[in-house]
């Protein structure tokens, strides 16, 4: 039972990182890395709690954390894009900010309760012994994942706006020979990874916790960035990578719901630990498939 | 041994004087003008997003001004943390003339002070004051080297990107500071919050004067100044900066682009652990919760907002330093919470970032 609690937990908790990481890897398709994805979370996890909060309805508070993420994430466009500004530096620049600003106006709503998504149990599907408490006991949100994730790999890779995406992200002068403006693919790519990042952000405070408080993302976002590039840039394999970390996140607070005598951040550092295992043995190959513009900014030295 | 390229950058750079000087003193009065502009524009949007708090910006900025700038405890407040803050802010300059990006230093203070505290519960206070300070800065500087140093190994060996890996490795130090001090660790005396027990008095770092101010500041300014004299003057600076500036042509030539590398983050991180040490044996005097509170991250954006320079690190490092004080001039005074200070860090580097980029900084500084 432990095991299905996991992986269950694994799959309630990895959503957040999910959304977050499937935006990224859009960004990151067309040659911008976002650091402050875990700024974006932020920005959504406080403006979907307020939103809901205000308006009772958790579905206008997922807007409200989509625009939230995406107007951070346009921030960064307009440095990295527009002022060609450092991309890391930039990405960290906007943490800060985003860590200011929903300090600021945050402090109300911490411990306040809202109208949250909670769990429902698909009827038929949830009595699937094993599969089914894990898969189908979740909610909305996470149903709506299950959809998100091949929809978007269809989209980057068999349609014409996928092509573009990662033309601007693998040679760009490619899009500019044939008329079509680079800046333009990459402020969408960046900024449409935001508003997923908002998204991701909302659903922990919206649905996962059902709470905001100060900095509650905690290294999820960063997460997110390292998921993209050993999951190859691929939306299928951020999906496993997810659910990993979110089951890496989730054994801690299981273990001692089950009554184990365990210091719980000895585990915390668990999903942290496992990134840097699973770059160091996946992330040669991932990075040889890399987008070629990303490579660059990557290898600043190349060593 | 000899070695005949011209590294791109230091033609560039903005410290040998190239350009005649009337070319030099118009530039330095165009990025002036730019610099204050973006500071005042960070202030200007700050106050207002204060002002929907219901805040009145004035009485916000005086009362700062007052309780911070004027006030001698809040100066010296801000010496204490601006320690730190330099040392892991070096840490990220330093790599950074190798082209590497370390965002570290938050990881690599909390290991150094993890270190230093590990000294003391090793030696239990069996060791008198100045020996067990000795062992406590090689401890610290030893491990953060090796925090940063397995990040740049990583680099080298398989490819991983430094900038994740030493974000990874910020939580992984702040994890094992938590564990640490959760259990194996937990001062059985101490009440409230968990800690490490406080380190025997005859370790403390000496005061200056009769300040609270701890001779930490010091050491870090001579470690600012050694820094720029190895990267300015010796030959080891002058191969990282062409590593740095074309790695290709760096490996033609026959330099060893990977120990660069290496020795880069070794020397950063060695920094930034001593950074850790000090704050540890020269503030706190015990692990605790939150004990850098995010100094590691400001180093980042202090080394950034001065495009790395050794010497201005120290500046930029004390500005932040006093942000971060005046943050709780903030909660305390204007009841607005301590951290939205971060608005005016984030809003300052956005605007530095992106719109004070000079030609001088056209070829380092705008690539992306």
């Amino acid at each position: 039972m432990i095991f299905v609690d996991v992986l269950s937990g694994g799959v309630s908790g990895g959503t957040s990182i999910m959304y977050a990481a499937l935006g990224e890897t859009v960004s990151e398709r067309a040659g911008v890395i976002n650091l402050g994805t875990e700024g974006c979370m932020l920005m959504g996890a406080f403006a979907g709690f307020a939103v809901t909060s205000m308006t009772g309805s958790p579905w206008l508070g997922m807007l409200a954390a989509a625009a939230a993420g995406g107007a951070l994430a346009l921030i960064h466009a307009i440095l990295v894009v527009s002022r060609k500004a450092n991309q890391f530096a930039s990405g960290l620049s906007l943490l800060f900010l985003a860590l200011g600003l929903t300090a600021l106006y945050g402090s109300g709503y911490v411990g306040q309760k809202i109208n949250a998504f909670d769990p429902i149990a698909i009827p038929g599907l949830s009595s699937i012994p094993i599969v089914g408490p894990i898969f189908f006991e979740q909610n909305i949100l996470t149903y709506i994942s299950y959809f998100v994730a091949p929809l978007m790999w269809f989209v980057i890779f068999r349609t014409r706006i996928g092509l573009m995406l990662r033309t601007a992200g693998e040679r760009s002068e490619v899009l500019t020979v044939n008329g079509y403006s680079v800046v333009k693919v990459r402020y969408i790519a960046v900024v449409t990874g935001g508003i997923f990042a908002g998204i991701g952000g909302a659903y922990l405070s919206v649905a996962y916790s059902q709470s905001w408080f100060e900095n509650m993302i905690i290294g999820r976002g960063f997460i997110a960035v390292a998921l993209v590039v050993f999951a190859a840039w691929d939306p299928l394999k951020v999906i496993g990578g997810a659910y990993l970390f979110g089951s890496a996140l989730a054994l801690s607070p299981v273990l001692q719901a089950n009554g184990y005598e365990i210091n719980q951040f000895a585990l915390d550092m668990l999903p942290f630990v496992l990134t840097l295992l699973l770059l160091v043995f996946l992330g040669k190959r991932a990075v040889n498939s890399s987008p070629a513009e990303l490579r660059r900014v990557f290898d600043n030295a190349r060593a | 041994m000899t070695t005949t390229v011209t590294p791109p950058d230091l033609s560039s750079s903005p410290d040998d004087g190239q350009s005649p000087f009337s070319q030099r003193a118009e530039l330095v009065g165009r990025l002036t003008g730019r610099w204050v502009g973006a500071i005042l524009i960070a202030l200007v949007i700050f106050s207002i997003l204060i002002m929907t708090r219901g805040a009145n910006p004035l009485n916000v900025f005086s009362e700062a001004w007052a309780n911070t700038i004027q006030s001698p405890f809040a100066m010296q407040q801000a010496l204490v943390k601006a320690a730190p803050l330099i040392l892991a802010a070096l840490a990220v300059a330093i790599p950074a003339r190798a082209g590497l990006v370390n965002v570290g230093g938050e990881g690599q203070l909390i290991i150094g002070a993890v270190a230093a505290a590990g000294v003391f519960q090793f030696t239990d206070g069996r060791v008198a004051g100045p020996v067990l300070i000795i062992l406590m800065v090689i401890a610290g500087m030893v491990a953060g080297a090796l925090w940063s140093g397995l990040a740049a190994f990583l680099r080298v060996t398989a490819e991983v990107n430094e900038a994740v890996s030493t974000l990874l490795l910020n939580f992984i130090a702040l994890d094992l500071l938590l564990f640490l001090i959760y259990q194996p660790w937990k001062d059985p005396n101490g009440t409230g919050q968990p800690a490490s027990p406080p380190l025997q008095d005859d370790a403390h770092l000496p005061l200056i004067g009769d300040t609270t101010v701890t001779i930490g500041i010091v050491i870090a300014v001579i470690c600012a100044i050694l820094v720029w004299v190895l990267l300015k003057f010796t030959r080891w600076g002058f191969k990282l900066a062409v590593a740095g500036g074309n790695p290709e042509a760096a490996r033609r030539a026959g330099l060893p682009v990977n120990r660069l590398l290496m020795s880069s983050m070794l020397l950063g991180g060695s920094l930034a652990g001593l950074g850790g040490m000090i704050y540890y044996a020269g503030t706190e005097f015990q692990l605790r919760p939150g004990l850098l509170a995010t100094i590691g991250y400001s180093a980042f954006l202090a080394s950034w907002l001065v495009r790395h320079r050794p010497l201005l690190v120290v500046v930029s490092s004390v500005i932040l330093a006093i942000l971060i004080v005046s943050g709780d001039s903030l909660q305390i005074d204007s009841d607005l919470p301590a951290a939205s200070i971060n608005i005016l860090t984030g809003l300052l580097l956005i605007a530095v970032l992106g719109w004070t980029a000079s030609p001088w900084f056209k070829k380092k500084g705008s690539e992306s």
